[in-house]
């Protein structure tokens, strides 16, 4: 019971990351149907950025709001410059001019902050990434027997109120109801007057600061950056958006977080068959068995229409 | 008085041109209807008054260029179109397709009443106000994209073929709910038509379109009484 508490909240942690990943993914899919294979690398970039800031003395909280603002910079720019201008060709165009951009971002990283493990621990200390939460050995709650880091159920519940917050900002307000509409009908959006492409940049950009976010956190939970980081974050993070739908915000913070439980149960409890090492695999699993019995993911819309 | 005009307006797809530049004149109160077959360019006209599309030519609206505005421009300037085939959103509720056709006004209050309004107009939207555009039937459909545009208080509504796929019991309802508006709001109506008999019926003059060209215009009358265009557009 203590173990599976334990795992459970290690998994629902775990989880928040690919949720904030695959939110980012479904909030630019749903609104242009393209796939944003740099996800993972915005994120990792403006991870760097909120790194280099705490170099420069700037507190950890203040440098994360400031990543997420350069992270929704980059996304708008992203759009305005590299995808608008290729989209009119084809969606396929985009999503190799999204591979360029991972290569792009990867290589920037690399150059900036250099091909290495961030911090090297062994040299200087000081460059640990920093959490958002308690992690030492310590901290941790006593929950009926089970040692549940306080990083965990931070970071867990952080992810639910910015779910609730994007939920209001989807069904309450007039620009969710022009992101909305520019998902349901991009035609129909224009000719009620609201400005699709205005809309498709603000989804962007608030794809990558949330991604930003998810970097950040990643990088808390395991005391570093380095520059493959997002790479096994971004899988998972499609997996869960293939789990939740590509097209529902919601099922991305459920499949991220059913992804992150299952993942961390799989390597806990069978972990003479599957083990840490190959948890990955669990990911796979999952987008082969979605695609196979419910394509539309959990809650995803399957296109339908009466005629 | 003249509300719209369009003088040479020319559009198309990439390279081809499909409006081979067509003159075109709605007056204040006035129902023009726009004839045409399939692939004449009636959905290109319209979009191209939308904005939606590239398009060369002069277009005016109560005496202001408009060619080369954007299509949120456009309907803030008071043009709306009801899109072909039931261009709503139909992922999004009822009332939310219409509150997403106010969303160039910045009253909420008045956008309230109004909703209030249309689902008066309409009782059957009102009772399906939270469901799913996409559910429902395509008469209802097209109700709601008519309310939609009229959400933005339009003085041009732009139809484009509301009767297509609809049984010609709702058709003739829907015409009805449109002849209404004219009468009563004094609203201006360009509307899109394949088969035009009921059409005619509401329209105060009529152009007829023919890949890409106006071929004849005139009043309902003079045009019906015309033994190949009759032959050719209404069947009888």
């Amino acid at each position: 019971m203590d173990l599976f508490l334990q795992r459970l909240f290690d998994g629902l942690s775990d989880g928040s990351v690919y949720a904030l990943l695959a939110l980012g993914i479904v909030i630019i899919y749903r609104g242009t149907g393209h796939l944003n294979f740099a996800q993972g690398e915005m994120a990792l970039f403006c991870t760097y950025v909120v790194y280099q800031l705490g170099e420069w003395g700037i507190p950890l909280v203040p440098a994360l709001l400031l990543g997420m603002l350069v992270g929704f910079a980059l996304g708008v720019t992203t759009e305005v410059a590299l995808v608008r201008p290729v989209a009119k060709k084809s969606t396929f165009a985009v999503f190799i001019v999204t591979i360029g951009l991972f290569q792009g971002l990867n290589w920037l990283d690399g150059a900036i902050w250099g091909d290495q493990v961030l911090p090297n621990s062994a040299v200087s200390k000081q460059q640990q990434f920093p959490s958002l939460f308690p992690n030492k050995a310590t901290d941790f709650w006593n929950i009926f027997g089970a040692g549940v880091r306080i990083e965990s159920v931070g970071i867990f519940a952080m992810v639910m109120v910015l779910t609730g917050l994007l939920f209001l900002l989807f069904n309450k307000t007039k620009v969710g109801l022009a992101m909305n509409s520019v998902a349901s009908n991009p035609e129909s959006a224009r000719l009620v007057g609201i400005p699709t492409n205005r809309v498709l940049s603000f989804s962007w950009g608030l794809a990558a600061a949330i991604g930003a976010l998810g970097g950040v956190v990643f990088a808390g939970q395991n005391h570093t950056v380095n520059m493959s980081m997002m790479f096994g974050v971004f899988i998972y993070a499609s997996a869960a958006a293939t789990l939740g739908g590509f097209d529902s915000p919601g099922g991305a913070v459920l499949g991220g977080l059913i992804l992150g439980v299952i993942q961390n149960m799989v390597a806990g409890y069978a972990d003479v068959w599957v083990g840490q090492q190959m948890k990955i695999g669990v990911a796979f699993v999952v987008i082969v068995g979605v695609l196979l019995v419910k394509p539309s993911g959990l809650f995803g819309t399957s296109k339908v229409e009466r005629v | 008085m003249s509300l719209f005009r369009a003088a040479g307006l020319t559009a198309g797809y990439g390279p081809v041109t499909v409006l081979q530049g067509i003159d075109l004149e709605v007056n204040e109160g006035e129902i023009v209807v726009m004839l045409g077959a399939n692939g004449a360019g009636k959905t290109t006209t319209m979009r191209a008054i939308s904005g939606v599309i590239p398009r060369q030519g002069t277009i005016e609206f109560q005496g202001n260029s408009i060619a080369k505005s954007a299509p949120d421009q456009i309907v803030r300037a008071g043009i709306a179109q009801v899109p072909q085939g039931r261009g709503t959103f139909p992922e999004l509720s009822v009332e939310d397709n219409l509150r997403a056709g106010a969303f160039v006004r910045r009253d909420s209050a008045g956008v309230a009443a109004d909703i209030h309004k249309w689902f008066g107009v309409f009782p059957r939207l009102g009772e399906r106000r939270d469901q799913r555009a996409g559910s429902l039937s395509g008469g209802e459909q097209q109700m709601v994209a008519i309310a939609r545009a009229l959400m933005s208080h339009p003085k041009l509504l732009l139809c484009d073929e509301p009767s297509l796929g609809l049984a010609p019991l709702i058709t003739q309802e829907l015409f009805e709910v449109i002849g209404n508006l004219n009468k009563e709001d004094g609203l201006s109506v360009l509307l899109v038509e394949q088969n035009a008999n009921l059409a005619m019926h509401l329209a105060s003059r009529v152009y007829l379109l023919e890949t890409g060209t106006i071929v004849a215009q005139g009043s309902a009358e003079e045009l019906s009484a015309d033994d190949s265009i009759r032959k050719a557009y209404l069947g009888f």
